[in-house]
């Protein structure tokens, strides 16, 4: 294993530390040692997993083990703490302790290794992607890039049912990649974890400013006193009324970010990165709209009541098959190397308006499922949405977007798309509109507009528009659907 | 530190409740087996509480579910890995080394120190606060589930104005009834208003976790009818804060309010809704000091009250005066894991040329903090070159900003 500089640098402090601290007090029972392991196809470094809430790091308080320990699977391995939570950290494997990655008081990011253990039992595919790379990988966030944010990331929405199954659960990503993770502080922290000396953070109380609205440019992103004074004096002056009267002026109000609007915002930061371009088209839904009428109808009791967004997402999934590149996925991670993984799976995201705000759960093979199943499906996922019961894997996996903005109004959106897949449909709100039939007389139709945004790195206007027409095609006939099916 | 590592050993060897016990009947070891539990507790005392509750968690049985309500006398409850020194006025905790001003009638007299073993921020606990804790699977565990079961407990017993918010915690919404028809939202009131009204809700109860693999633990207090709400404060106004550098988890502040409701309509209405919840009718039952002859609760609570646990779980920090006009002995401490690790000590006057500061006073190094109880006797002798007037300002300040601790808990009665 490789020993970047930090690791000496570390290893050092520690043993000069110890070797002082060793002779008289009371000090931490266990602390960090170097080994050269010799077998790199068997210690593999162990990942802190995604507790949940939008965390992306915590401190390590103790650890129960030191290199050299045997543990079973089960035994603990550390303590650590964020914010409210204090987390015993089990081993998923039986092993020997070969080295600890922090030291206690240290914070622990989400999602780097945490120990590195010589595993000795049989590990499942599950518990492989609780595992890094084997070197290399482990130290090299030292350069912070935005764009090599794991994917994982994405899909771990902060206000849903927080799986601190610390057994992990197959919450990760079969697509996650590497370790190398943006360890961004300050960003969308709502417990205000910023790094900030408490001196600097009652003058930021005195001056009623929010933390998180400063650049900080001390060690690590602190902000420190002069940051402060620069953010005041930069900003005009409003008025800072402790009593204010309700016929007085409107104040202000400085929030942090909620935990689902910290996930949206880090993952539409990424898609800054994308151009986008826009096609929309207005679909004829008056056979959908009949059809449906039929089948609701004759429902029994038990059978759910179809609504149009189940046809459309099969829709979509048979036109992908004729139009595969839209349903790829765009690895930039070597911006001079650009990789389009073609995905067999159409997973679709589908985007829901939950009480705690957007949520984008995902429906699986939409390839192999029918209309029904994938209605089923829907209003499964919408329950659990509701019941803010969504696991992180309902999250994973998603290769196409689908947003129904039409359940609250719209004609044409613009939506924007998560990276990293290469397209989204935008769906609007059907209305009568007044239109002429082929004898030129003037008759009801029922619009739906669809707007498809697609990344223009790769996909070219035609392609997303033939594909776009061929959905309309299948839904203004849904014949065409059913001579399709497999 | 070896005490604890056993006792984390031996929790996690026992997985079933222990055959051999002391006093605690074969009754109530079976009961932690039930699939629904239900406790009150009849002590005040806040280690015996904290330690049930750790018990609870390791000994109940893995799928069960389990309530526990107790009220604590006054204490100051401070986070698992947070700071005593910047998050509490340790001089406020015995009642003789302070003037009087402080204590308003009723007097509150001593005020125990204690660090829970889950993490988040400091509270005040005293008899108008109730505290619930319910222990559930981990894999069923969310943050928001029980917190909004003791918001519907609070919106049956009428007080409509009680809601979840983002934090996770129970706050009152201040505005006006907007005309809205009231839902049964737990995290939403029609007393909120959308703008940026002067009124902002107030917190009345906040809560923190521990999570083990197989348990989640799930713990928050409930303000009914503090007598102590402005004395609160002060105790939790730590006059060093301004001058320390440390790591750790801060507290949060909010402003806070009374509920005004009776600790006995708030418990019922807890237990009643905990019983809908989990589908279950069986009776609460109580818990108390015959707990205290029970091994692993008693172990526990020695933890719970030594000065080790209570003051060498702090995270690194750093204490400096150099901020501080009024000084004019610069002096800084770095404290690792309670013990006073490094620092140096120089006069402004002659500058910061490497000459004036020196390090550490001898007796300082490897000393650990709460063993301090006169800082002019560790000071005193140690610098020479300073006059006796500014070592005794130096003291003054330190006695101030880190000052002794009071006895050990238990010589406190109430």
């Amino acid at each position: 294993m490789s020993f970047s500089p930090n690791t000496l640098l570390r290893a050092l402090r520690t043993s000069k530390a110890s070797s002082r601290t060793r002779v008289s007090f009371p000090q931490p029972l266990f602390y960090r040692q170097l080994h050269a392991s010799s077998r790199l196809d068997v210690v593999k470094p162990f990942l802190l997993a995604d507790i949940g809430e939008g965390i992306t790091e915590c401190q390590l308080i103790q650890w129960f083990v030191q290199p050299g320990a045997r543990v079973e699977q089960f035994d603990k391995l550390c303590e650590v703490q964020s914010d409210k939570a204090s987390v015993e950290i089990t081993s998923p494997f039986d092993g020997v302790i070969k080295k600890l990655h922090y030291e206690p008081d240290d914070m622990a990011i989400t999602g780097k290794p945490l120990v590195d253990i010589d595993i000795q039992s049989e590990i499942s595919g599950a518990d492989a992607e609780k595992l890094g790379g084997v070197d290399g990988n482990e130290d090299a966030g030292a350069e912070k890039d935005q764009a090599e944010e794991s994917v994982r990331h994405d899909e771990k929405l902060a206000e849903v049912a927080s799986e601190v199954d610390v057994a992990y659960s197959e919450a990760m990503t079969k697509g996650s990649q590497g370790q190398a993770r943006q360890h961004r502080p300050r960003q969308g922290r709502e417990d205000k974890g910023s790094l900030a000396t408490p001196a600097v953070r009652h003058l930021l109380k005195e001056t009623h400013v929010d933390v998180a609205d400063v650049q900080g440019t001390g060690r690590d992103g602190r902000v420190l006193k002069e940051d402060v004074h620069r953010h005041v004096s930069e900003q005009t002056q409003q008025p800072v009324a402790h009593q204010p009267s309700r016929a007085a002026t409107r104040q202000d109000k400085n929030a942090p970010l909620t935990p689902v609007q910290t996930q949206m915002f880090k993952t539409m930061t990424r898609s800054l990165d994308i151009p986008h371009f826009l096609y929309t088209c207005a679909a004829d839904m008056g056979a959908i709209t009949a059809l449906r009428k039929r089948l609701n109808a004759s429902a029994t009791s038990g059978e759910q009541k179809l609504t149009h967004l189940p046809f459309i997402l099969k829709a979509v999934s048979l036109a992908l098959q004729h139009h595969p590149l839209l349903n790829s996925s765009l690895d930039t991670k070597d911006p001079k190397k650009p990789e389009i993984t073609y995905r067999g799976a159409h997973n679709f995201g589908v985007a829901i308006d939950a009480p705690s705000g957007l949520l984008v759960p995902v429906v699986h093979s939409v390839q192999d499922l029918s209309i029904v199943e994938i209605a089923t499906q829907l209003r499964q996922l919408s329950d659990k949405a509701r019941n803010s019961k969504l696991a992180p894997t309902d999250f994973s996996g998603a290769t196409f977007t689908i947003s129904n903005i039409g359940s609250v109004g719209g004609g044409v959106v613009a939506p924007v798309i998560t990276a990293p897949q290469v397209a989204i449909l935008g769906v609007g709100r059907s209305k009568l509109v007044p239109a002429f039939d082929e004898n030129e007389e003037l008759v009801k139709k029922e619009e739906l507009v669809l707007s498809w945004s697609a990344d223009h790195r790769i996909v070219d206007g035609a392609e997303c528009a033939r594909c776009a027409e061929r959905v309309r095609a299948f839904l203004e006939e849904p014949g065409r659907m059913m001579v399709e099916m497999r | 530190m070896i005490v604890w590592n056993s006792a984390c050993r031996s929790a996690r060897l026992s997985t079933r409740p222990l055959t051999v016990r002391r006093c605690l009947s074969q009754r109530t070891l079976d009961r932690l087996t039930d699939p629904v539990q239900s406790y009150i507790s009849t002590s005040r005392d806040p280690y015996l509480n904290l330690s049930i509750e750790h018990f609870l968690l390791q000994q109940s049985a893995p799928e069960s579910v389990v309530l526990l309500l107790y009220v604590n006398r006054p204490s100051i409850i401070i986070g698992r890995n947070q700071n005593p020194w910047l998050e509490v006025n340790l001089a406020l905790l015995d009642p003789s080394s302070h003037d009087q001003s402080y204590s308003e009638p009723p007097g509150l007299g001593a005020v125990d120190l204690v660090r829970r073993r889950s993490g988040g921020g400091t509270v005040f606990h005293d008899e108008g606060n109730v505290n619930w804790t319910v222990i559930c699977p981990s894999k069923d565990f969310t943050r928001d589930q029980h917190a909004e079961m003791v918001v519907r407990a609070l919106r049956d017993c009428g007080i409509d104005r009680a809601r979840v918010n983002v934090r996770h915690d129970i706050v009152l919404d201040q505005g006006q009834h907007s005309l809205t028809i009231g839902s049964d939202d737990t995290h939403s009131t029609p007393y909120q208003t959308p703008e940026a009204d002067a009124r902002k809700p107030l917190k009345v109860s906040g809560s923190a976790y521990k999570l083990t693999r197989q348990r989640a633990l799930h713990h928050g207090t409930c303000l009914l009818s503090s007598p102590n709400l402005n004395i609160i404060p002060h105790y939790l106004h730590s006059p060093a804060k301004p001058y320390m550098t440390a790591r750790g988890v801060e507290s949060v502040s909010s402003p806070v309010g009374n509920i005004l409701l009776s600790n006995e309509r708030f418990i019922a209405s807890v237990q009643k809704q905990f019983g809908k919840l989990y589908r279950s009718i069986g009776d609460a039952q109580e818990v108390g000091d015959e707990w205290q002859e029970h091994d692993s609760v008693r172990k526990g609570c020695d933890e719970l009250k030594s000065p080790e646990w209570t003051y060498l779980q702090t995270p690194q920090f750093s204490i400096s005066n150099q901020s501080d006009t009024l000084t004019d002995v610069d002096l800084e401490l770095s404290v690792r894991n309670g013990v006073i690790s490094s620092g140096f000590c120089g006069t402004r006057k002659s500058g910061y040329s490497g000459a004036a500061r020196t390090g550490l006073p001898a007796g300082l190094d490897g000393r650990r903090l709460h063993d301090i109880s006169s800082w002019d006797d560790e000071l005193g002798g140690s610098l020479p070159s300073v006059s006796h007037d500014r070592v005794t300002r130096l003291c003054k300040w330190l006695h101030m900003m880190l000052p002794p601790p009071i006895g050990r808990p238990n010589t406190h009665f109430r």
